[in-house]
């Protein structure tokens, strides 16, 4: 501390400078020791400081990831499943278009039969089944019809090849109804819901 | 109080438990009675002004990382973070805090006698009694004067006013220093 900076006192101030030029305040000892050992404890640095954008960028960042995620989850997929023997006539030619929500409703569905082997659903081939959201029987089923269930495989896109499809139909070329079911380890494959 | 201050070279960041005791350590013994003093001048308490010290360097370790020691000393730092934790300790307290003499404990003396210390500590407590009854700026250059152990010129760069108007207020604040005190007595 330099004295030359503050000069002289002036008169008035000269008994009071002194004073308090002599005060001395002395913290008791064990201050030191007390802080040392504080300060092993609850010294942690500070994170970094955060930047003002950073705030409203993570809060868009997330908000983002959300719409994706939804959208995600909301968006219709459509699964070009190929070939297998779905209704029951004998040939591996058969395939099967699913619009659906992951894991929700069907938007669409058709069953075709794979006439070039593109192994894909296309102009040369026929469709011998389509419906809609709505799962139904038209009329009484004819008593040569039988029901046909396949399983499993990843039918809707949702994820886990865990959907079968249960055919109701008269083979070799009639299919009258397909509908797809989840197949959950807690109940029984005849319990599924159908869909 | 020494005026005579050791040059410190700045401790290099480290993150161990060990190296934070270290730096505390080497922070606390060269600037400990100098940020401890300054406190003082601003509460009634002994107990007040050791938590606010302690306080004060384990905030100046959190904010280690954020020091630079290029653009100003660990002192200037460490009174800058203790004016704030008194900031933040008078808008809680909210009342002016008369000193009483038992709270002078931590005042060191020389008096030769325990008449003369009994006198001078009569004394010490009048004047911050009157100190602590002044607005807050006289205050401040007042503890910055006498009790930080700054430079004028680290006390007017602290204020953020030319070293001519630190030396006008603070003789500004012991001419009403004075005053108080004469209607004290």
């Amino acid at each position: 501390m330099s004295d030359d900076f503050w000069a002289t006192p002036p008169e008035e101030a000269r008994d009071l400078d002194r004073l308090f030029r002599g005060l001395e305040f002395r913290p008791r000892e064990s201050l030191e020791p007390e802080l040392t050992g504080r300060s092993r404890t609850s010294g942690e640095p500070d994170p970094a400081p955060r930047r003002r954008w950073m705030t409203p960028l993570a809060a868009a960042c997330v908000l983002g990831a959300a719409a994706v995620a939804g959208w995600y989850e909301r968006r219709v997929t459509t699964v070009d499943w190929c070939c297998g023997d779905l209704d029951g006539g004998g040939i591996a030619d058969d395939g099967i278009v699913v619009m659906a929500r992951r894991d929700e409703s069907i938007r669409r569905l058709a069953l075709y039969e794979d006439r070039d082997r593109s192994r894909s659903l296309s102009a040369a081939d026929i469709v011998r089944f389509e419906r809609g959201a709505a799962i139904a029987l038209a009329g009484n089923p004819p008593p040569q019809s039988v029901t046909l269930r396949h399983c499993c495989a990843d039918y809707d896109g949702g994820g886990p090849p865990d959907d079968g499809i249960l055919v109701v139909g008269v083979p070799p070329d009639t299919v009258l109804m397909v509908g797809l079911y989840e197949r959950r380890k807690e109940a029984p494959e005849s319990q599924a819901l159908l869909r | 109080m020494p005026t005579e201050r050791p040059a410190v070279q700045p401790t290099p960041a480290t993150p161990g438990a060990t190296d934070r005791a270290d730096r505390v350590r080497a922070w606390y013994r060269d600037h400990g009675a100098a940020v401890y003093n300054y406190v003082r001048y601003h509460v009634a308490s002994p107990d007040a002004a050791e938590d606010l010290t302690a306080e004060t360097f384990l905030r100046a370790l959190q904010a280690a990382d954020r020091f630079d020691p290029a653009t100003r000393g660990e002192r200037p730092w460490l009174i800058t973070i203790a004016r704030n934790l008194l900031r933040d300790h008078r808008r809680r307290a909210r009342v002016r805090q008369y000193v009483n003499l038992h709270a002078l404990r931590d005042l060191a003396s020389h008096a030769p006698s325990p008449e003369e210390r009994l006198l001078y500590e009569e004394e010490a407590g009048r004047a911050l009694d009157a100190l602590a009854g002044l607005d807050a700026a006289d205050r401040e250059i007042v503890s910055l004067r006498y009790a930080s152990g700054l430079s004028g010129p680290e006390i007017a760069a602290l204020l953020g006013i030319s070293e001519a108007n630190a030396r006008v207020r603070l003789w500004r604040a012991m001419a009403r220093l004075r005053t108080a005190l004469g209607e004290i007595r």
